[in-house]
């Protein structure tokens, strides 16, 4: 029993409702707000590695004092071995996954503390509840406790979208609670199914009854439930045909916002990936299917942020297109390119992250998001032009920065795999994203500035430049040090095969 | 022709997501879309616990003076019953702000037409 | 308006019978060549993957997708008009998308 993983759910909920009570007192808003954010990345390091039981007992096989009230039926049986309540599991991989949420929920928030007149203690109480929400969907073996931290992350997602103030953003939180009132249930539907055919609904014991065979693998409501639950990783990643709702969210967010909504997407891609593939690996259409989606979702959206005029847009159906690499590291299905595919999400949550928070200073100076309107701001704010650079050269795959690794390793996963297209396509679409990077990079920065434009604040805060450098450092230290990461991430890999 | 409760219920469940899709996908009314969202998750929430269901099944209290295998043997099955719980909770609170969304739009825009406030 | 209208209303938008003028920037420009080509040339190269299936498939759908091409070009300006931020848009390929999802898992028997 190890306590401190209950605490990484815990403290961002306690800190989130304690915040919401002390709404309107900005200074110590801002003063429990940071320290706690500061706590968010350092107690996974603390954390030892292991499991931690919700029902204080591990299966009937390893508590004795338990097993001798219970009638010999059940402890001779396959009962004996299942897991008894909630168990959360905690391992090298999902402390590097939450270690880098915690960095980016501390930088988003510092960020929106610094950016915003007022620090709103409602606002941050938001941003508290998904980043404990996701920790708890990376943490949880159990399929309907992550459905529920699913919806609470959905909600928590709706209300930053409406805090923003954007023009248009009650009818986006409109639209996206509509689509996920259908696709969650759906989703539900899917988990019913798997809990009446093996009747559990721990992930362990699932896939130990699939794969011993003491459930009938081949039998079709188990089918029928592997279509329905990947309909809900759909929704909560935003794949097609969700991509568009996504990017929609993503740019009626305010730009620290969307960087924590884009960490939700890309971890609840890499949760609900992890959980499908160990439960249904064995039909093969299944991998072949989350090849398809991963490779529609690169095409549609990379397309479709070249012909956007709105800067965050354009960012936004980046962010959603650099989910297909990471769809097609899982759907290969081979040990190094789920390792790939998993630090590719670390990476892509560090510069999508990265590039909002970079982009989201242009909003903050101006006002302005349409690139029609916007120019010459690198004279103004030459370091800042200089960190946004570098940001786009690390989404596009530039070494020594860290998406050329991940990017690298899923190209030779392919290639081992034995589907070169693959990896011509990951090529190509690197380029274009660097196209439409250095599309919006020079109608913002290096072109003539019109004259209409009104820059409105003259400083951008030191916090927002912290937070840029900060995003900087790890990236270089990802990008010319892998090891740091792939080697914590191979032991889960391994153990899916 | 006489079909047992659990699959009567289960045929029920269908029709309620079914009947939910259709209302959120074909009605111009915002208010009739939600009715229909809320449809879609009761569908889902019957089918759960008709999973629960066992033929002559006794309530999952265990009494005094009951014997344990007596109870093993009859007792329907309690998961889905505290699944379900959570799940209506969730439902509750989605529909409410869903709601609250909409009585803004409508202050908005003074009209409730999904093509308008919705559309492009 | 009744069904039948707005199916061939919609055509007739697709086919682009109906055509609004608006100004186009030189960066719009260029943006959407650079998507169209990106666009074919991803699709061509997704396609060729079928040759693991059969290769008969794989011929007949580049000789489809090339002609489809050929035809139908430019593809860009309808596929970002397809993709926008409507709700019933939205809901219609969801829906679409869950019925493929369903028929293709559950009566597709498919063992590749």
């Amino acid at each position: 029993m190890n306590p401190l993983i209950a605490l990484l759910v815990i403290v961002p909920i306690t800190c989130a409702l304690l915040l919401n009570l002390l709404h309107n007192k900005d200074r110590t808003i801002k003063i429990i707000a940071t320290i706690i954010a500061i706590f968010l990345p350092i107690i996974p390091l603390f954390t030892s590695y292991g499991l931690h039981y919700f029902g204080a007992y591990s299966t009937l096989a390893q508590s004795p004092t338990l097993a001798q009230w219970v009638p010999s039926t059940i402890t001779n049986s396959v009962l004996n071995l299942y897991h008894m309540g909630i168990v959360y599991s905690f391992g090298s991989a999902q402390q590097v996954l939450l270690i880098v949420l915690g960095i980016i929920a501390f930088l988003a928030i510092i960020t929106s503390l610094n950016e915003i007149k007022r620090p709103s203690g409602v606002y941050a109480f938001l941003m508290f509840m998904l980043v404990a929400a996701v920790s708890a969907i990376i943490l949880s073996d159990d399929i309907f406790n992550l459905y529920v931290f699913f919806e609470i992350a959905a909600i928590a997602q709706v209300g930053i979208i409406i805090a923003s103030k954007i023009k248009g953003n009650y009818e986006t939180a409109l639209k996206y609670m509509i689509l996920g009132s259908i696709a969650s249930p759906l989703f539900l539907v899917g988990i019913a199914l798997l809990l009446g055919i093996t009747g559990n609904v721990n992930i362990t014991d699932i896939a130990y009854s699939l794969k011993t065979g003491i459930i009938n693998p081949q039998n079709p409501v188990l089918l029928m439930a592997c279509g329905l639950i990947i309909f809900g990783w759909l929704y909560g990643t935003g794949l097609p045909p969700f991509h568009t709702i996504k990017s929609a969210v993503y740019s009626k967010a305010l730009p620290h916002g969307a960087a924590l909504l884009q960490a939700f997407s890309v971890f609840i891609l890499v949760a609900l990936g992890i959980v499908i593939f160990r439960i249904f690996s064995y039909i093969p259409f299944s991998k072949t299917f989350i090849i398809a989606i991963s490779l529609a979702a690169m095409i549609l959206s990379i397309t479709m942020a070249l012909m956007q005029t709105d800067f965050k847009r354009i960012i936004a159906f980046l962010a959603v297109g650099e989910l297909g690499y990471i769809g097609i590291g899982i759907g290969l299905g081979t040990a190094y390119s789920i390792t790939a595919g998993l630090f590719q999400a670390v990476n892509e949550a560090i510069i999508t992250a990265f590039l909002f928070i970079g982009f989201g200073t242009i909003m903050y100076l101006t006002k302005e998001t349409d690139i029609k309107k916007l120019g010459g701001m690198m004279i103004h704010y030459p370091k800042a032009a200089l960190l946004v650079l570098l940001a786009g050269l690390a989404m596009a795959g530039v070494p020594p920065l860290n998406a050329f690794q991940s990017k690298f390793m899923l190209i030779q996963s392919s290639l081992n795999a034995g589907i070169p297209e693959l990896g011509i396509i990951m090529i190509l679409l690197s380029i274009v994203t660097f196209m439409t990077f250095m599309k919006a990079f020079y109608a913002i920065y290096m072109r003539p500035e019109p004259k209409e434009l009104k820059i409105n604040v003259s400083k951008i805060p030191k916090a927002t430049i912290f937070s840029l450098v900060v995003f900087l450092i790890i990236c270089l230290v990802l990008g010319l040090f892998p090891q740091i990461a792939t080697n914590a991430l191979q032991p889960l890999a391994n153990s899916l095969i | 022709m006489i079909i047992g409760s659990q699959l009567a219920s289960f045929f029920t469940a269908g029709a309620l997501i079914i009947i939910g899709i259709y209302a959120a996908l074909f009605l111009d009314n915002l208010i009739k879309k939600v009715i229909g969202l809320a449809f879609i998750g009761d569908g889902a929430n019957l089918f759960i616990i008709t999973m629960g269901y066992k033929l002559n099944g006794i309530v999952y209290i265990f009494l005094p003076g009951m014997s344990i295998d007596f109870f093993a043997q009859n007792a329907s099955y309690p998961l889905p019953f505290a699944l379900v719980l959570t799940s209506i909770v969730i439902g509750a609170s989605t529909l409410a702000v869903m709601l609250g969304l909409i009585i803004l739009l409508y202050k908005k825009y003074g009209s409730i037409k999904a093509s308008k406030i919705l559309g492009e | 308006m009744s069904l039948y209208d707005t199916i061939i209303n919609k055509i007739k938008q697709i086919q682009e019978y109906d055509k609004e003028n608006e100004p186009v920037t030189n960066i719009a420009a260029s943006s959407t060549l650079a998507a169209e080509i990106t666009l074919l040339s991803s699709i061509l190269v997704a396609v060729i993957m079928l040759r693991y299936f059969s290769n008969a498939l794989m011929i007949v759908a580049v000789i489809l997708v090339v002609a489809i091409a050929f035809f139908a070009m430019p593809i860009m300006p309808k596929l970002k008009r397809e993709q926008n931020d409507s709700l019933n848009s939205m809901i219609f390929y969801i829906i679409i998308a869950l019925g493929i999802i369903t028929a293709l898992f559950y009566w597709g028997n498919i063992h590749v």
